[in-house]
C-alpha cells in the first residue's frame, strides 16, 4: 500500500469577535434596517416593519432609510458608527440576493 | 440578522467570517424569485416567526479553526497510480480543486517550494476575503504546490497575494461579485525572464516553454477559492467565471520596449528601472483586436487606423469598470513590442496613445442614456465618478493615466489586446527573493532543460 499525506488547503479562520447577543423579547425594543436598496428590499423591508409593530407591543422599528442605503454606504465605518448612535438594540440586514 | 437568498447562505457565511465572527449567523433565506420585480412577497409574513427567532433565539453551532499549522489529508491506494487518483478524488470531494489534475500539497513539495521564500512561513500576508481565511507563505506554498509550480515562482506568488489582499485593490468585493472579475498580474524587471514567465508569443495561454504564468495565477485562484471561499454559486456570484483556471499572469516585454518608453512597474507605480515588481489590476473580459490594416496605408495611416480601432473596442458602457473610474483602469491594453517600436519611430509616445485612446474612447451622452448608463453612475460611490454624468461625451475613465498600456505579445503587428477592467485600484508590489535564488534557477534549468526521452 501507498500512503500520501498532504496538506489542506484551505487557511486557518480566526473568530476575533462573538456574534452579538440575542434579545430576551421584542416588546419595547428598538429595532432597525440597513439596506443596500436592491433585491426588493423596499417592499419587504417595510412589510417586515409593519408585521413588528403589529405583533410586539411598544416596540419601535425605525424608517428603512433611517441609514445611509446602497452597497457601496452599508459597509462603511460611518454607517456602523450612525446605527450604533441610533441606540437600536438589533438591526435586520437585506436584501442580499 | 439578514434577509438572504437561499443560494446566498455561501457568500453570507463567507462575509460574516471574513468580518472575524464565527462562519454562521442567523439567516432567512428565499428562494430567487422572491427577489425580483413584481414577486409574491407573503412569504415574508408567513415566516416572520424565522426573523423574530433570528433576533431573540438563534445560536452558532460553528466556531472558528483553532489555529495552527495547515492540517494534513491522507489517503491510502494499491499503487502510486491508484493512490494519486485517490488524492485528486478527495481534493475534488473537498471542494479544493478546479477540475484539472492537482499535485497532492505533501509535506516534501511544500517544504521545497517554501524554499523560494525571503519570508517565514507563518508570516501572515492578510486574511483573504470574503471567507477571511489567514493567508500564510505556507498556505501560498500549499497552493504553489497543487498548482504543478517551483520555488522559483514563489516570489511573484507572494508579492501578488500580497497585492491582491491590498483593500485599494477591490478584491474584497470582486471576489464574490457577479461580474466575473479575474486579476491580472504584470510582471516587470528580470524575474520574469529568469523563471520563464512569457512575454512573448501566446502570453496570456499555456506555452510549455515559458510555464510560469500559468503555475503562478492557477496557485492564485486556488487561493482565491479555497482560502478565500470564492466557490461558483457558494462563495462567488460570478456569472461566468472566465479566465478562471489560471487567471492573467504575464511579463512585459522588456527587452522590446521603444527607447525612452517608461515600463510598466515604473510608470504606474514608480519602481526603480530595473527592479522585479508585480503589478495587479482586475479584469472581466478579454479581446483580441485585429489592429494591422489590410491593403495598401502608410505607415502613418497603418498606426492611426489602428489607434482608432482598438478606441472603438474600448467605447463601450462597462458598468462594472466604473468601480475604477477614479483611481483604478478602464482595462490593461497590451500591443506587441513591434507596434510599439513602429508608433514610436512614428512619433507617438506611450502618453499621447494614452491621450488618443481616452479622447477617441468618450462615449456620446445619448449613447449611454439609452444604455441606462446614467443611473449607474448616478448610484457610484465616488464624487468623481457622479460629477463624470455631465460630461458628454462620456469620458470612460477620469484620466488617461488610468489606462494600463503594456509591450507583451508576439513579435508580429497584427493584434493588440484588451483586458476590459473591472478593477477599483491598481496595486503594485517589488518581488523580493532569496539570496540563493540562483541555485533555485540553476536547478529549474537542470529540471527543465533536459531533452526528453522515451524511456
Amino acid at each position: 500500500m501507498v500512503t500520501l499525506e498532504f496538506h489542506d488547503p484551505s487557511g486557518r479562520l480566526e473568530a476575533r469577535q462573538p456574534h452579538a447577543p440575542r434579545l430576551a423579547s421584542l416588546e419595547g425594543k428598538r429595532i432597525g434596517f440597513v439596506s443596500n436598496e436592491q433585491w426588493q428590499a423596499y417592499r419587504m423591508l417595510p412589510l417586515l416593519k409593519t408585521l413588528l409593530e403589529r405583533d410586539f407591543a411598544g416596540i419601535e422599528v425605525l424608517p428603512i432609510d433611517a441609514f445611509p442605503q446602497g452597497n457601496a454606504l452599508i459597509a462603511t465605518e460611518e454607517t456602523a458608527a450612525q446605527v450604533k448612535q441610533s441606540g437600536v438594540d438589533a438591526v435586520i440586514i437585506g436584501n442580499a440576493a | 440578522m439578514t434577509l438572504t437568498r437561499a443560494d446566498f447562505v455561501g457568500v453570507m457565511k463567507n462575509a460574516i467570517s471574513g468580518l472575524g465572527l464565527g462562519p454562521d449567523a442567523a439567516m432567512v433565506t428565499f428562494p430567487i424569485e422572491l427577489f425580483l420585480p413584481g414577486s409574491d412577497i407573503a412569504q415574508v409574513e408567513a415566516r416572520k416567526r424565522e426573523f423574530y427567532d433570528g433576533l431573540t433565539h438563534w445560536t452558532s453551532n460553528l466556531a472558528a479553526d483553532a489555529g495552527g499549522e495547515s492540517p494534513m489529508a491522507s489517503v491510502r491506494g494499491a499503487t502510486f497510480e491508484d493512490t494519486m487518483v485517490r488524492a485528486n478524488n478527495l481534493m475534488i470531494a473537498n471542494l479544493w480543486g478546479d477540475g484539472l489534475p492537482l499535485w497532492p500539497a505533501t509535506r516534501e513539495r511544500v517544504e521545497w517550494i517554501l524554499r523560494g521564500s525571503t519570508l517565514p512561513r507563518a508570516h501572515v500576508l492578510g486574511t483573504f476575503p470574503p471567507r477571511g481565511g489567514v493567508a500564510t507563505v505556507e498556505v501560498c506554498a500549499i497552493a504553489l504546490a497543487m498548482a504543478g509550480g517551483r520555488p522559483e515562482y514563489l516570489p511573484v506568488l507572494v508579492a501578488a497575494v500580497d497585492a491582491f489582499l491590498d483593500p485599494d485593490s477591490g478584491s474584497e468585493q470582486l471576489q464574490a461579485a457577479s461580474g466575473s472579475a479575474f486579476p491580472v498580474v504584470i510582471v516587470n524587471g528580470p524575474i520574469g525572464p529568469q523563471i520563464r514567465l512569457n512575454s512573448g508569443f501566446g502570453c496570456l495561454g499555456p506555452d510549455p516553454q515559458r510555464p510560469a504564468g500559468a503555475s503562478i495565477g492557477r496557485a492564485l485562484r486556488l487561493m482565491q477559492q479555497n482560502v478565500g471561499g470564492a466557490r461558483p454559486g457558494i462563495g462567488t456570484m460570478a456569472n461566468y467565471g472566465g479566465l478562471r483556471y489560471t487567471n492573467v499572469v504575464f511579463a512585459e516585454d522588456e527587452d522590446n520596449l521603444p527607447a525612452g518608453w517608461p515600463a510598466h512597474g515604473t510608470d504606474r507605480h514608480g519602481f526603480a528601472p530595473g527592479r522585479s515588481a508585480v503589478s495587479l489590476a482586475f479584469a472581466n473580459g478579454a479581446t483580441n483586436i485585429r489592429r494591422r490594416g489590410a491593403k495598401k496605408e502608410t505607415p502613418e495611416e497603418d498606426a492611426l487606423q489602428g489607434m482608432h480601432r482598438m478606441a472603438d473596442f474600448m467605447r463601450v458602457p462597462n458598468m462594472a469598470g466604473l468601480a475604477g473610474y477614479e483611481r483604478g483602469t478602464p482595462g490593461i491594453l497590451m500591443i506587441p513590442g513591434v507596434v510599439a517600436q513602429t508608433m514610436t519611430a512614428l512619433g507617438w509616445t506611450k502618453r499621447s496613445m494614452r491621450e488618443f485612446l481616452w479622447e477617441h474612447s468618450r462615449i456620446p451622452a445619448e449613447h449611454l442614456r439609452r444604455a441606462g448608463g446614467h443611473a449607474w453612475i448616478e448610484i457610484d460611490a465616488s464624487p468623481v465618478t457622479r460629477a463624470s454624468r455631465r460630461l458628454d461625451p462620456w469620458p470612460i475613465t477620469a484620466s488617461p493615466d488610468n489606462i494600463i498600456l503594456i509591450v507583451a505579445g508576439g513579435g508580429h503587428p497584427t493584434n493588440s489586446y484588451w483586458l476590459q477592467g473591472y478593477s477599483p485600484g491598481v496595486v503594485g508590489r517589488e518581488i523580493q527573493v532569496p539570496e540563493d535564488f540562483g541555485h533555485l534557477l540553476d536547478e529549474a534549468n537542470r529540471d527543465l532543460d533536459t531533452p526528453a526521452v522515451a524511456s
